[in-house]
């Protein structure tokens, strides 16, 4: 299996306070991959940096079997990307827009694209200034999605839209994924959205990738668990531990990839399991960021 | 590709098209406007018609300036507004892009250019000229079109700049400015600024075509 993206040690410093170190993602081809963080943890800038759009401080860019930026036109002829902010020539008609966009991509699909000015419900002749922040968002996805591309880069692209717009707009683009074999990278900071759509997940968090894992692993058997008489000292676990956490009569362990016939190990180690509860994608993911935060000691 | 470019800066700029198309058609015909009545042997008012023509000739250059600033920086507008994340996506080298903007920017400055040239033609027309006056209407035409695309070159090449460039242009003019007031300071007449904007404006500088006689109708 290939990779649609793939960075190697790639970092990258803005200012004094934010710092990409060591990047290495994986994005395989075909895939849907999730690129979850909190606000400001580098998530913009690594697509900036995907896109040619920031050059890195180091290491080595790989998107669709070229290299950034040295490949970049062709990359982008194979490539949707819809930024944080998209901003299109407000004094354009809808319809202007959709020709100003085809006129550079050799494969766009005018009757996918009316197709989707329909579903869409997109005027044709009203200016873009007069459209609404949902109706910007969606055409910026008509846009993106007519190209036929083999690589969408999608960054927040529900960010602001209303639950009906968001709803739209991702069954579109579930729509283009069913269609084809193409490749979507879509960063978000709303876990539950990404939940329902992505087979794959990245972890970003102060310019770090804290885990890149397929969505099942990272969604199965994430548990709490309470443990009394916990072992000091651990050694192989048949899970991950994520995050490990004292009380005053116990202590509370966040693990992945949690099996029933587990709580052997802890009989074995002397412990006792009081209590084991589910947590959903949102509480893994906060617990994993809590643990990537802890202060290596 | 570039009849798209082309529609997305008429619609950006039509305005300023269409006023800078009505001023450079006008400017022209007021030389005619001073000049009616004209008689061969009133030598007097033949010089003063001269004169008057030459100063509305002036207006010409500094259409020229003006519409090479407005279109210069028009035509990178819309995309500065969006800090150029756009224009970055779409699959074309910058080179190119640079290059699709300034042919549509220079299409649509043949526009005021042409209505300048009609205006010259309709007003070389329209007056009597005693024996030994002769209009220049094609020769000012040329003229004007290359001082407009001329100072659309430069504007556009600045308005193309990083941020960085720009700084480092401002800088550099804050250095002149600075070193001038310093020398000035200390009793020098070195005249920097002014020493810069003569090399500008006299040839070779780029400034060069705008200076010298703008007249429509001359000897």
């Amino acid at each position: 299996m290939t990779n649609a993206i793939e960075t190697w040690d790639l970092c990258y410093r803005a200012g004094k306070t934010f710092e990409l170190r060591d990047l290495a993602l994986k994005v395989r081809e075909g895939s849907i991959y999730g690129f979850l963080g909190p606000n400001g943890a580098g998530k913009t800038t690594t697509i900036k940096l995907l896109m040619g759009m920031l050059r890195p401080d180091s290491g080595q860019i790989g998107v669709l079997g070229g290299k950034v930026p040295r490949d970049m036109s062709r990359i982008l002829a194979e490539v949707g990307y819809v930024p944080e902010r998209p901003h299109l020539y407000p004094f354009l008609t809808v319809e202007q827009a959709i020709n100003f966009h085809a006129a550079f991509f050799a494969g766009f699909d005018m009757p996918y694209a009316a197709e989707l000015l329909d579903s869409f419900n997109l005027p044709r002749e009203h200016r873009l200034s007069a459209l609404s922040k949902g109706e910007m968002g969606k055409l910026h996805m008509l846009l993106v999605l007519a190209q036929r591309p083999r690589l969408l880069v999608l960054d927040e692209p529900t960010d602001g839209l209303d639950p009906v717009v968001r709803r739209d707009v991702l069954s579109a683009l579930l729509d283009f994924c069913s269609q084809g074999s193409a490749t979507v990278f879509i960063s978000s900071h709303l876990v539950h959205e990404l939940e329902r759509i992505c087979d794959w997940v990245g972890v970003l968090d102060r310019g770090r990738l804290v885990a890149e894992l397929p969505m099942h692993a990272f969604k199965s058997g994430i548990k709490r668990i309470r443990v009394e008489n916990p072992p000091s000292l651990i050694g192989d676990t048949p899970f991950v531990l994520v995050a490990r956490e004292t009380t005053t009569m116990d202590e509370i362990w966040v693990v992945r990839g949690w099996q029933p016939p587990m709580v052997q190990w802890f009989e074995g180690t002397g412990a006792h399991v009081k209590e084991i509860v589910d947590l959903d994608l949102e509480e893994g993911f906060v617990e994993l960021l809590r643990a990537a935060r802890v202060p290596a000691a | 590709m570039f009849r798209q470019v082309l529609t997305q800066q008429w619609v950006s700029l039509r305005s300023a098209v269409l006023v800078f198309v009505v001023i450079s058609f006008a400017v022209p015909l007021l030389t005619v406007v001073y000049g009616g009545g004209l008689n061969a042997g009133d030598l007097a008012r033949v010089a003063q018609w001269l004169d008057s023509s030459e100063r509305i000739g002036l207006l010409i250059p500094g259409i020229a300036l003006l519409l090479g600033v407005v279109f210069g920086l028009g035509v990178w507008a819309p995309d500065q507004v969006g800090k150029h994340v756009y224009s970055l996506a779409l699959p074309v080298p910058r080179w190119r892009y640079a290059l699709l903007r300034f042919g549509a920017g220079t299409v649509l400055l043949a526009a005021p250019v042409a209505a300048l040239g009609l205006g010259s033609f309709v007003a070389a027309w329209a007056v009597t000229l005693p024996t030994g006056l002769h209009a220049y209407p094609a020769q000012l035409t040329f003229r004007f079109a290359l001082a407009s695309l001329v100072c659309f070159a430069m504007v556009f090449a600045l308005a193309s700049a990083t941020k960085r460039v720009a700084l480092w242009l401002l800088g550099g003019i804050g250095g002149v400015l600075l070193a001038d007031l310093l020398l000035s300071a200390f009793g020098s007449d070195a005249e920097v600024t002014a020493k810069v904007i003569t090399a500008l404006v006299t040839f070779p500088g780029p400034l060069s075509i705008l200076t010298g006689r703008w007249a429509l109708f001359d000897v």
